[in-house]
């Protein structure tokens, strides 16, 4: 009998210093995050007297002692939490519904709707900024978490991506629910979301974190300190304690912590997520 | 499939959104540059056109055109030669594993929020005493640079922070669209006695040609809009405009000097140069055709 051959792939000397090559770069990315996590162990005073040394000379808590003292850190953190939440998850059924909506039902003046949400993909939120701002300022949404969360209920981006995944779920399956009496909504809960896991998950993620990085749309909308969100804070919490280094580095890293943990859980799917979609 | 009050129940609440949230926007930042709008006035006037004649006698406005000219080119076309070379070496490697760790670790920056990414490089890279490059700088006997301080060093210090912050995207994009091009056609061009910078110019440059386009539009749009670094790692834009860029202006104009009218007039001029990108698109991306 023929055994199957499977090529088992070598390292030439190229590999090697293709590898090599990716090492150096993959060291420059990890090294600011290397300096943030030691600086944030040490005391301003320590790192000012020894510039040029890199790791910490005595370990110290005192930074991240300081965060908690001086900041509401767990207030910011669950305002950022709110937001994101509550922005994700009314992303994930507003694409999906309105993309299902699209992809699946004949009805009047379809193109043109899908035409004018197209064009709305072209406006970038930094071109709105100030109409925005007196809109939200007139429903007297200013300086409320509403502020973030009413305009990100929806994504025409999110509709776009559910659409295409969408259309490509069967006619066939469909119009075997609606014989057996399933009616749109239970089309839509039971037939349409478990076809579409892929695209749920990925549009999750990227909703999830580019809420939770947004920084110009809290910049805008916030402005008392116990409404901020994590990013915003950590801004104002280094322009407030630009002299404690120490302290201002332990705020980064606990910024820094929450997003970390979901890109490395969920790595896998985001990586795949950006290569379908393409998505920033 | 028929069911128009589903359909009405479904995209009457969206579209109501999608009016107050972006088309409502859009017409009211056309309308405000018309006027001398300051949100805290009760009254404000009529002016035309005149924050349309004022951007072109407005010196600033011209320093930060340019500065945002000069560093979405710059950066957006190192950040495409880099990401394409660094993409082929992460393709070349045989290892499956070893090219999703190094896809994921290059991908950090861009998921980290930036902020905190700027913190770091404000007060432990660039920073004048406590900046790692300026201990470097010093242990070798040089004089310590001001990167963030010095208006002629600056926008080089912004433009090597983007390119690191960003340079994980398109180096995943690339190569996703690196594997997907046949192997068979390197094969074939293997042994018709191509070598590998002929296989290169003329098998995979060729075939990547609508990723390539796709990568740099999108990478043309997504840095005419970026925003955190002007304000947070450059000192608001300083020192003297050096570091400006169009979306810090409008930002500066419109909400410290509540200047609201002048601001969206410039908004305006960011959105007539990112429709004219999205544009071009549009017209490069009918090639259509499949491997």
């Amino acid at each position: 009998m023929m055994k199957q051959m499977r090529i088992k792939p070598r390292f030439s000397p190229a590999h090697w210093l293709a590898a090599m090559l990716l090492a150096v770069v993959a060291a420059l990315v990890v090294t600011p995050y290397l300096l943030m996590l030691l600086s944030s162990f040490r005391t301003t005073a320590e790192m000012m007297r020894n510039p040029g040394v890199v790791l910490p000379i005595e370990w110290t808590l005192s930074g991240y002692i300081k965060v908690f003292q001086r900041a509401p850190i767990l207030r910011w953190f669950l305002n950022s939490l709110t937001i994101t939440g509550s922005v994700t998850l009314a992303v994930l059924f507003t694409s999906t519904i309105t993309g299902f909506v699209f992809a699946k039902y004949r009805f009047p003046f379809k193109e043109a709707l899908f035409m004018l949400l197209l064009a709305t993909m072209m406006i970038p939120s930094q071109v709105t900024l100030i109409p925005s701002f007196l809109i939200v300022n007139a429903l007297g949404l200013y300086n409320r978490l509403w502020a973030l969360i009413v305009p990100g209920l929806v994504s025409v981006f999110g509709i776009f991506l559910a659409r295409q995944f969408i259309s490509e779920v069967p006619d066939s399956l469909c119009e075997a629910a609606l014989i057996d009496g399933c009616s749109s909504p239970g089309l839509y809960f039971r037939v349409i979301l478990p076809q579409i896991r892929p695209a749920i998950s990925a549009l999750a993620i990227f909703t999830f974190l580019g809420t939770w990085n947004d920084y110009l749309g809290p910049l805008i909308m916030l402005s008392e300190v116990e409404r901020m969100t994590l990013p915003l804070a950590l801004t104002f919490f280094n322009t407030n304690h630009h002299m404690d280094l120490g302290a201002t580095m332990s705020a980064a890293t606990l910024v820094m912590l929450p997003v970390i943990v979901v890109f490395l859980l969920f790595q896998k799917q985001f990586i795949k997520g950006v290569s379908i979609t393409g998505m920033k | 499939m028929k069911n128009n009050r589903f359909v009405a129940a479904v995209l009457v609440p969206v579209f109501l959104l999608m009016l107050a949230f972006l088309f409502l926007p859009l017409l009211l930042g056309l309308g405000i540059s018309f006027f001398d709008y300051n949100p805290l006035r009760s009254a404000n006037t009529f002016i035309g056109l005149d924050n349309y004649l004022k951007l072109a006698r407005d010196p600033v406005f011209l320093k930060v055109l340019t500065n945002t000219l000069w560093f979405v080119f710059v950066t957006v076309a190192l950040n495409i030669v880099f990401t394409l070379l660094l993409s082929l070496l992460v393709s070349s490697l045989p290892s499956n594993k070893l090219r999703s760790f190094f896809r994921m670790l290059f991908f950090l920056p861009c998921i980290a929020p930036m902020v905190g990414s700027t913190a770091v490089w404000g007060s432990r890279i660039f920073h004048l005493r406590t900046g790692v490059l300026n201990n470097l700088i010093t242990s070798l006997g040089g004089k310590p640079v001001n990167f963030l301080g010095d208006a002629q060093v600056v926008m080089w210090a912004l433009i090597l922070f983007t390119l690191w912050v960003d340079f994980g995207y398109n180096t995943v994009l690339f190569s996703a669209g690196l594997d997907a091009i046949p192997v068979t056609f390197q094969d074939a061009a293997k042994i018709d006695g191509a070598n590998a910078r002929q296989r290169f110019f003329h098998i995979t440059l060729p075939l990547l040609e609508r990723t390539f386009v796709f990568v740099l539009i999108m990478t043309l749009i997504s840095h005419f809009q970026m925003f955190v670094q002007f304000q947070t790692l450059a000192n608001r834009g300083g020192p003297n405009y050096a570091s400006t860029v169009l979306t810090l202006y409008v930002y500066n104009l419109g909400f410290i000097n509540k200047d609201m009218g002048y601001a969206s007039t410039i908004a305006l001029v960011l959105f007539a140069i990112i429709m004219v990108v999205t544009l071009v698109q549009r017209r490069f991306m009918k090639t259509d055709w499949e491997y």
